[in-house]
This record gives structure tokens, sequence and C-alpha cells, in this order.
């Protein structure tokens, strides 16, 4: 991301804003919001101070500070010196930063990072309206669960290598583990006559789950039977299973539980 | 780039720590000269008395101006804000330019508002006091100048440095170091191996000199000190400029 808007330089690609590098925009908080991290503002500043010399530097008025400041609730605190501010508190400052020139690319890495829930579910509707409006939102996220209900597109990035690029239906799709549950009270000679046709088969108290095999077949197998079914369900992975699923292989540190992982879903 | 030049103001004024620096920066030699002419014998002053005193204490004034120039640009990279200044004008050459042209107005306005007052309050106090005679001499308006044009080049070297090195403590410590210590080792050494070579081009103590009242005292001339040292912090300027466009925000 500090290379798509010309902070740091890149051994090979490019990124283009409307046909443009980064460098080439001559007023770029008009063309490109961007928020890398919340805590880069000065912390002696007040936050209207951090803004006006945002907007200025782009030549913005001061009233489009004292607008922003509305739009992320900081109205009040707009005096106080951003050193004075908790985590959630930058962020919304940062975000406001990005608001200034009513760009119309946003890019935001960890945009929920230490907001509270009232927060993060701010920031969702925000970037889910910014993006209904016709312009693109890039976030960059660890938090899978965010981007389920956030994120249309993803690109998934491991070991900084481009692993897949799709929307998050078809990710889900590709890449999640489903399987069948199954309850029925003749669950035993359900699960017998399968595993005798081979099926991989697992039992859980009152359910069987039967893996690699659609719901429709199970379905059919029980009528075959005559096994009454009280349940016959398919299972989806969540976007967190999938995203672990695809950059097992690009994990770069290691913990001491399997469940523990690196990478970026954007 | 007048709307840069307005936001580094911004940036500049709305920081507590420049703002201490540059009240110490003026109130120091004011002080220092008021305070002088205060309790100065009478019977032994000359015309040289008020600016006399002042260009001695501004040296003080020019060294704290090298300070906020390292401080305009550190505070940047200390608190972050660098990524944000340069995410909003990525044509760094411009935002380098923005911030010497606020730094050069701030130190060059303020040494001009430090000699005004100094030298009208000076000349008052010893006039209170009975002091008779002409107290400017012809030298003055020149030595004057001179303090005004170290002021500017030395909150340059301030920022040229504190954008190489990044770090405030460290870039405070070369600018201070460099007059107080390296010169004076260096200088020493060459002087020893080297019998024409002295103190004479040590940048630092010939840029200083200019603050003396009377030419002979000068090596080079007044103006070709000031000159001398200019083409060092140029020099200093262009690779602190260089380093600064090719690196990684």
């Amino acid at each position: 991301m500090r290379c798509m808007i010309g902070l740091d330089r890149m051994q090979s690609g490019t990124a283009l804003f409307d046909g443009k590098s980064y460098r080439e925009l001559k007023k770029p908080l008009h063309e490109v919001g961007a928020l890398l991290d919340a805590g880069n503002a000065h912390s002696g500043r007040t936050a209207r101070n951090h803004l006006r010399w945002l907007a200025m530097s782009n030549g913005m008025s001061p009233k489009r500070v004292d607008e922003v400041l509305e739009l992320v609730g900081l109205t009040d605190v707009a005096k106080k010196r951003v050193g004075q501010f908790s985590l959630g508190m930058k962020q919304r400052l940062g975000i406001a930063s990005v608001m200034l020139g009513d760009p119309k690319v946003v890019i935001l890495d960890e945009p929920a990072n230490g907001l509270d829930p009232e927060g993060i579910r701010w920031i969702r509707e925000m970037l889910k309206h910014l993006a209904s409006q016709g312009r693109s939102v890039l976030v960059s996220s660890h938090l899978l669960s965010e981007m389920a209900l956030m994120a249309d597109d993803l690109i998934v990035i491991g070991k900084g290598r481009l692993i897949t690029e799709c929307t998050v239906p078809e990710f889900i799709d590709r890449y999640a583990k489903k399987w069948v549950v199954v309850k029925s009270p003749q669950l035993d000679s359900l699960v017998s006559v399968a595993q005798g046709q081979g099926m991989h088969v697992s039992l859980g108290q009152d359910v069987a789950e039967f893996h690699g095999v659609a719901a429709a077949t199970i379905g059919e197998l029980a009528a075959k039977n005559n096994v009454v079914l009280h349940e016959l369900s398919t299972q989806t992975g969540s976007l967190e299973d999938a995203f672990l699923e695809v950059t097992a292989d690009a994990v770069q540190y290691h913990g001491n539980t399997e469940t523990q992982s690196k990478g970026v879903a954007s | 780039m007048i709307a840069l030049i307005r936001s580094e103001w911004l940036k500049l004024r709305t920081v507590r720590s420049n703002i201490t620096m540059a009240c110490f920066a003026v109130a120091l030699p004011l002080l220092i000269t008021l305070l002088t002419m205060a309790f100065i014998n009478v019977d032994s002053v000359d015309e040289r008395a008020v600016s006399a005193a002042l260009l001695g204490s501004g040296s003080l004034s020019v060294l704290l101006f090298g300070i906020i120039g390292v401080l305009a640009i550190t505070q940047e990279y200390s608190q972050g804000t660098i990524r944000l200044t340069l995410a909003a004008n990525p044509r760094r050459t411009k935002v380098y330019v923005a911030k010497g042209i606020v730094l050069a107005i701030l130190s060059g306005g303020l040494t001009a508002f430090i000699i005004l007052v100094g030298n009208t309050a000076g000349e008052a106090i010893l006039d209170s006091r009975g002091a008779v005679g002409k107290l400017s001499n012809d030298k003055m308006g020149q030595a004057y100048l001179g303090m005004i044009a170290l002021s500017i080049l030395v909150s340059l070297l301030g920022m040229a440095i504190g954008t190489l090195t990044r770090n405030p403590p460290s870039a405070v410590a070369v600018l201070v170091l460099w007059p107080l210590l390296l010169e004076s080792l260096i200088g020493g050494l060459l002087s020893v191996v080297i019998n024409s070579i002295g103190f004479e081009w040590m940048p630092f103590q010939t840029g200083m000199s200019a603050l003396q009242l009377e030419d002979s005292d000068m090596d080079f001339g007044r103006w070709g000190s000031v000159g001398y040292f200019g083409l060092w912090i140029l020099g200093f300027t262009l690779f602190a400029h260089t380093v600064f466009k090719r690196r990684d925000a």
C-alpha cells in the first residue's frame, strides 16, 4: 500500500489511479484517501490543526475540516491534542483525514483496529456506503469475520505473492470445506450403508457428518434404504477456514497452535 | 506552492516545542543585550556597545534557529507525519523547498525582530542612563545583515542534518558539536599538519565570524565568510534533498 501511494519504491510493477501514478496527481487527497497507520499524527497537535494542515496542503478550506470532524463524530474533541486520544479516536481521526478530499479511491490498512463494537459497525457501514456511491474501497485486514461482512472482492496475499483474487462467495465456494449434516433415528444403519459405499463419515452426538458428498446423494441413499431423516443440511466453512486453507503454504510465522497464521485479505 | 508553504507554516507553529524554541531564540539575545546595557559602566560605553552585545549574544539564537530547523523535519519522522506529508504532496522537492522557505522566513524574520527591538531598546536604556554620543557605527548595518543571513543558513543546515539523521537528539548533537568540538579538533589538527591551512577553512567558524563588527577580523571578509559557509550548507542541502527524494518514507 505504501508503494501504491508513492511512499516506498516499487521493485517491480506499477499502480495507477485513473491512468496516472500517484506521484503524477496534482492534488492527491482529492483522488485517493489513504490511511495506513492511525498513529501518524503529531501527539502535540490538536485534531483540528492536524486536519487543517493536511487540508491546506491540497487547497481545501477549513470548512471542510469541520465537515469531516462532524462525519467521524470528533467535533467535540476537535481542540484536544491527538496525544490524549484513544486508539479508536485516532482511527476516527485517520478516517477524517481520508475523507478530507472526498476521494474516488479509499485505501485503508486495518481500519477496525482499536475500535469498539459500535465503532466497528460504524466503519463497516461507512465503507459499504462509500462503495455504494461508486468509490473504490481497498481494505487490508486480518479480521476475516469483518471482511466476510464487508468485502465484495478479495485479494489474498501470502509471503508477498498474490495467492488468489475473486469474489467472497467464489472464494468460499472454491476453498472452504463443505460437509452434510444428518440427524436421524436410524443413523447407525444409514452410516453403515454409506461407509459400505466408501463414503467418509464422522459421527457426533446424534448427528453424522458426511464429507465429500452432496446432500442430494445422502437424501437419495436414505430414501432407498427407508431411513427417516430429521435433518439434512449442507454446512460450509467460514471465510477464515477458507483463508487458512488457501494460505497454509504461505504462512511466514507459526505459533504454538495450528490455527495461528499471518496473511492479508482485502 | 503557496498552499504548501501555508501548510508547512501551520505545521511549524502548531507544535509547542517549536514555539518554545523560537521564544528562547528571541528572548535570550534580547535579555543578554538589555541586561548588559542596564548594568554596563556608562563611562566606558563606546559607539559599539549595543551592537557588540547584540551580535555576541546573537550567535546563541543562530544556533537555536538551527535546532528549529532540525525539529521541523525530525518531528515528522519521529511522529510518523512524514507519510501524511508525502502522501498529500508526493512531489518531494516541493515539500523540501516549502519547508526551507518557511524556516528561512521564520529565522530571518525573527532575527530582524531581535535586531530591531534589541538595538532600539538597548540604545534607549543607555540614553536613559546618560550615555552620550552616537551609539551606532558604520559596520553595524552590515553585521546585522550578516546575522540575518547566518540565522537563515543555520536553520537550513539544521533541516539538512535532520533530514539525514531523522532523529531529533542525534541531529541536535551534530549541529551543536560541529561548531563547538568538531571544527576545533579538525582545525587544530590541520593547522599542525599543514601550516598554511587552519581554522579559516572551518565553515562554521568562518561563517560565524560574519558577526564581528570589523571586517579585519575575518579571513574572507564579511560576505566572503557568509558565502563560504553558504556553499557548505548548499552542499549539505543538496545531499539531504537527494536522500529525502530517494528514501522510502
